[in-house]
């Protein structure tokens, strides 16, 4: 099982044709779509208009912004009538549901998108001008229907677990998602993600009851042979920031989890062609509870060979998982190193010292997140109204976002909040 | 339907299997085929010269060379793994790491299965062509690999597979023999054209179960490093080789955990330990400095010489002609992995103080085939291709080719005599006559042989078991009598405990410092000898407890032969 991560993590380095497919292509200078960018916003009046500012400096020349903010939520909304005022190219849809939360909000915005294409941001990422002119090029030469570009973290050295976070995030779009795309089963991630409005409307948007509505979209269209295409350009990725605390990334991680064995149990990728792809699925989407029962097994394992007395067969068996874990390892720490490179960032040796302490850890971390979800997944089982249940969820973080938004407006405009990225890893 | 990008970017790529190197002249290498499995040419070159090594290799291979004491070793461990008695029947005391035996029993199993008695290291030296062959495959995918001209990989094939001394050292059951065919195998991942970073990985799998298999081929592991620096792409190349070495060194852990398993990693009383293992090995007493003459190890270095000065000195001299024009040469550059490696195993050959064992030269012969065939390219392009214009006169051209065909004259004419000698002794010379007419003799003139006690060397322990003699405490080897407690304990009586000697020529050199077998063999008296002067096998039988029998003054010195027995246990 780690053998098959490992495989997979390191599929964008197999070879150095692979490495260079995984990239965007240089645009041709034509633009012939136009693009409707969503972007959800929900107290987060203290980074929304430096987002919007940005949005607007792209290059490309067809682009409407659509900020959607709930109807019970002020500040923001003022922040969003601002910056339409200013420009004609941002509009505002305000969203009355009862219980907000990301689907919802993106499909009340569905009717009102104008573009050829659907584009959905966060509202405190930071785009790279550039980055609408390679989609656009990336829709036209290969036919896509779904174009993914890279999300990635990069404060790994505001914490022990952000370093972990950020390598975690440069393996996921830097890597295996690739190979996802190459398999034709892909959980998309929350954001830079682009896709033709016809496709979105027919498959009716996102599923507003789904902890993890983008890889349910994701799994969906690929389901019904969507082509999507992902590409990764280390200077053209959206940049984003680890959760602040420690508290907000277990339940993030917790939420995703949930949401990942939503969308196993609705069972959309049954419709796969491929019996592989039913696997890839069924293993990709199980991955935080293998994760979480590997995180315990490794350890008893080492220790009953070395403390049991156990035929040194046996012994060297049960050695196995830790070897490819110690692989995983090794290679992480080479990621840490690449990912510097890539990023221009200095990593330092304490931040591979802390890579490898932080390790287990961590693992501890995703095992807690794992159980977490199950547990609470099977008690919105058990009173049946799931959405109400998760609901209270939502709100839960929610506040927990209000509550970091606050400390972010104290800290001017750094956008230092998170949970609401919803890649899974 | 859904895919990544197209490689759009290819051309950042550099194009696959074009030669690394930018400078130099003109591309001297025809073009790999996309792939060489289906380019037909190579296919067909590569089979008829297999078949033509594995014809001189394989006739005779069971009467010549000698039964050697090692082989016996490593096929007797081979069978205790077979029987399930563990990884040796005497206690396993981590002389070398196991692999390598592990692999002869599997090697030998479905043979062993169909006849037990095949067991014995004169029939199961067949299996050793396999290795062979294997081998001499991987040479010419290697050299092709390395951009080698398809004329110059055969070459580097015939050069490893028909030289006397490649034919004597590889027909025997010896652990370098299979050592080398993984580091050729760590060789090929490495330049795998691909360049895949599983590929890389699996080089690093290869490497460990060299150095597995035979703990000196940890000295070539830098070659295999340059190898693969030099054959992987820039963006990929820290996640090749650190999952090479990271895949090398697991592998390589998996020795002293079992050790540690067992709670034999450290000295303690009452047990063997790796560490003692590793210690006897490092210390074993030096056999002195290569060229000093009368050195233990100027003796070896001749016996090599004695079978072929072709391979060892021109490979030697290739290397160094590789490494000096590094700069200027593509071929050079192209073959740094084996010139390298050749160096560095002579370096670790001119060491003044150690121990340089009889089949130290089987890992280097693979390598200094390369070169010599890499210095043969190298040469043939200086003479018909370099400084050569398109408007270059056509006697000038004649010229050229002149020259080559004088040089690979001259060159034929001083190899193909010496080989042809070389090899035909090797098809025809029967050199296990007395060992099979010893084993024939105790088979059938020992009355009683499940309760008799022989002192035997390795090479006929196998026979003897067959025979009916009891593993271990009834054929004895004979050094255990001296070396392992185990043993020395039912014999409380020391040589008085013992019927028979064998007395090859490894036991008459060995005696002098094992006292009970000395005093064995000076307690008794031939009862039958087989072959003549230093290579005799005498079976003499011990006289219980009388002291009158010293008439065998024959015994304990005759050490003549020692260079070309130097054993490696």
């Amino acid at each position: 099982m780690a053998a098959f991560t490992l495989w997979w993590q390191m599929h964008a380095w197999r070879t150095p044709e692979v490495l260079a497919s995984t990239r965007f292509s240089s645009p041709d200078g034509g633009e012939h779509l136009s693009f409707s960018l969503l972007l959800p916003a929900r107290h987060e009046q203290a980074v929304l208009d430096h987002t919007i500012q940005r949005l607007l400096e792209s290059s490309h020349t067809d682009f409407e912004i659509i900020v959607i903010v709930g109807h019970d939520d002020p500040e923001t909304t003022e922040v969003a009538c601002e910056a339409a005022e200013r420009d004609p190219r941002v509009r505002v849809v305000v969203d009355t549901h009862e219980k907000k939360n990301k689907p919802r909000a993106m499909n009340t915005a569905l009717p009102h998108c104008r573009g050829d294409v659907v584009g959905v941001f966060d509202a405190e990422d930071q785009v790279h001008p550039e980055l609408l002119a390679h989609v656009d090029h990336a829709f036209r030469s290969t036919d896509a229907d779904v174009v993914q570009g890279g999300v990635q973290l990069i404060n790994f050295n505001s914490s022990w677990y952000s370093l972990r976070n950020c390598l975690e995030y440069f393996f996921w779009f830097r890597s295996r998602l690739h190979l996802h795309a190459q398999k034709g089963f892909i959980p998309l991630g929350g954001n830079t993600v682009f896709v033709r409005t016809d496709v979105l409307r027919a498959a009716d948007g996102w599923d507003p009851d789904c902890l993890a509505e983008d890889c349910d979209l994701g799994v969906r269209l690929s389901s019904i042979g969507k082509k999507v295409v992902v590409a990764y350009d280390s200077d053209m990725v959206t940049k984003e920031e680890t959760p602040g605390s420690l508290m907000s990334l277990l339940k993030q991680r917790t939420r995703w989890n949930q949401g990942f064995l939503q969308v196993y149990r609705k069972k959309d990728w049954k419709q796969l062609p491929g019996f592989g792809q039913r696997l890839l699925a069924r293993y990709t989407l199980m991955t935080p509870y293998l994760q979480a029962i590997s995180g315990v097994i490794i350890p008893l394992n080492v220790a009953v060979a070395l403390f049991l007395d156990v035929p040194v067969g046996i012994a060297f068996i049960t050695f196995l998982p830790a070897v490819t874990a110690f692989v995983t390892f090794v290679f992480e720490l080479v990621g840490l190193h690449d990912f510097g490179k890539q990023y221009g960032l200095r990593v330092r040796f304490v931040h591979y010292l802390k890579l490898i302490v932080g390790g287990p850890f961590y693992q501890v971390l995703l095992a807690g997140a794992a159980v977490r979800a199950v547990w609470r997944e099977q008690q919105g089982r058990n009173d049946w109204e799931l959405t109400s249940h998760v609901g209270a969820h939502l709100t839960d973080v929610g506040a927990a976002r209000a509550l970091e938004a606050t400390e972010a407006t104290e800290a001017a405009a750094v956008a230092t909040r998170g949970s609401r990225e919803d890649v899974p890893a | 339907m859904t895919s990544t990008l197209p490689a759009v970017t290819t051309p950042k790529v550099p194009a696959q299997r074009t030669p690394v190197p930018k400078t130099g002249s003109t591309p001297r290498t025809t073009p790999l085929p996309s792939r060489l499995r289906t380019s037909r040419a190579d296919l067909i070159l590569c089979g008829v010269l297999l078949v033509v090594v594995m014809t001189v290799q394989g006739w005779n291979i069971a009467d010549y060379p000698a039964l050697s004491d090692d082989e016996g070793t490593y096929l007797a461990q081979a069978w205790s793994v077979q029987q399930g008695n563990g990884l040796a029947h005497y206690t396993y005391w981590y002389d070398h790491p196991p692999l390598g035996w592990i692999q002869i029993a599997l090697l030998t199993w479905i043979p062993s299965l169909i006849s037990p008695e095949s067991m014995t290291v004169g029939s199961m030296r067949i299996v050793m062509l396999l290795v062979s062959a294997i081998s001499a495959v991987l040479v010419y995918v290697v050299a092709r690999r390395l951009w080698l001209p398809r004329w110059a990989a055969g070459l580097a094939m015939l050069l490893f597979g028909l030289s006397p001394l490649s034919v004597v050292l590889q027909r025997e059951i010896f652990l370098d023999n299979i050592a080398v065919m993984w580091t050729l195998v760590a060789f090929c991942l490495a330049a795998s054209p691909s360049r895949h970073l599983w590929h890389h990985f699996g080089a690093g799998i290869a490497a460990a179960a060299a150095v597995l298999t035979k703990e000196t081929m940890i000295f070539v592991l830098p070659a295999v490093m340059i190898t693969m620096w030099r054959h992987s792409h820039r963006d990929t190349r820290k996640f090749a080789l650190t999952g090479a070495i990271t895949a090398c060194v697991l592998i390589g852990m998996s020795y002293p955990l079992f050790a540690l398993l067992k709670g034999e990693l450290f000295p303690g009383g009452g047990h063997v330990s790796l560490w003692d293992g590793l210690e006897y090995q490092l210390t074993r007493p030096g056999s002195g400095f290569i060229l000093d003459q009368g050195s233990g190890s100027y003796g070896v270095l001749q016996s090599w010489l004695y079978y072929d000065r072709v391979l060892p000195l021109g490979g030697l001299a290739g290397a160094l002609l590789l490494l000096v024009t590094w700069r200027w040469s593509v071929t050079a550059r192209a073959l740094a992995g084996p010139a390298f490696t050749v160096a560095i195993l002579a370096l670790v050959a001119l060491r003044p103080t150690g121990y340089l064992p009889a089949m130290y030269v089987i890992q280097a012969l693979p390598f200094l085939a390369l070169v010599l065939a890499g210095g043969a390219a190298s040469v043939a392009h200086g003479v018909l291709r370099r400084w050569r214009s398109t408007d270059e006169r056509e006697f000038v051209t004649r010229a050229r080719y002149a020259v080559a065909a004088l040089l690979v004259a001259a060159s034929a004419a001083y190899v193909v005599p010496r080989w042809y000698d070389g090899d035909r002794t090797a098809v025809t010379a029967d050199a296990n006559a007395p060992y099979r007419a010893a084993s024939k003799w105790l088979a059938t003139e020992v009355d009683h042989p499940e309760d008799t006690r022989v002192l035997v060397d390795d090479a006929l322990w196998l026979d003897l078991v067959h025979a009916g003699y009891e593993p271990g405490l009834g054929v004895i080897w004979f050094y255990k009598a001296d070396l392992d407690p185990a043993v020395t304990k039912t014999m409380p009586g020391g040589w008085r405990d013992i019927d028979y000697v064998v007395a090859s020529p490894t036991v008459r050199r060995d005696a002098a410092d094992l006292p009970n077998v000395k005093q064995a063999m000076r307690h008794s008296t031939p009862v039958a000898t087989f072959g003549k002067g230093p290579d005799r096998i005498e079976i003499r039988q011990v006289r219980g407890g009388s002291t009158a029998s010293t008439a065998s003054t024959t015994g304990t010195a005759d050490t003549a032969d020692e260079a070309t027995t130097g054993g490696d246990r």
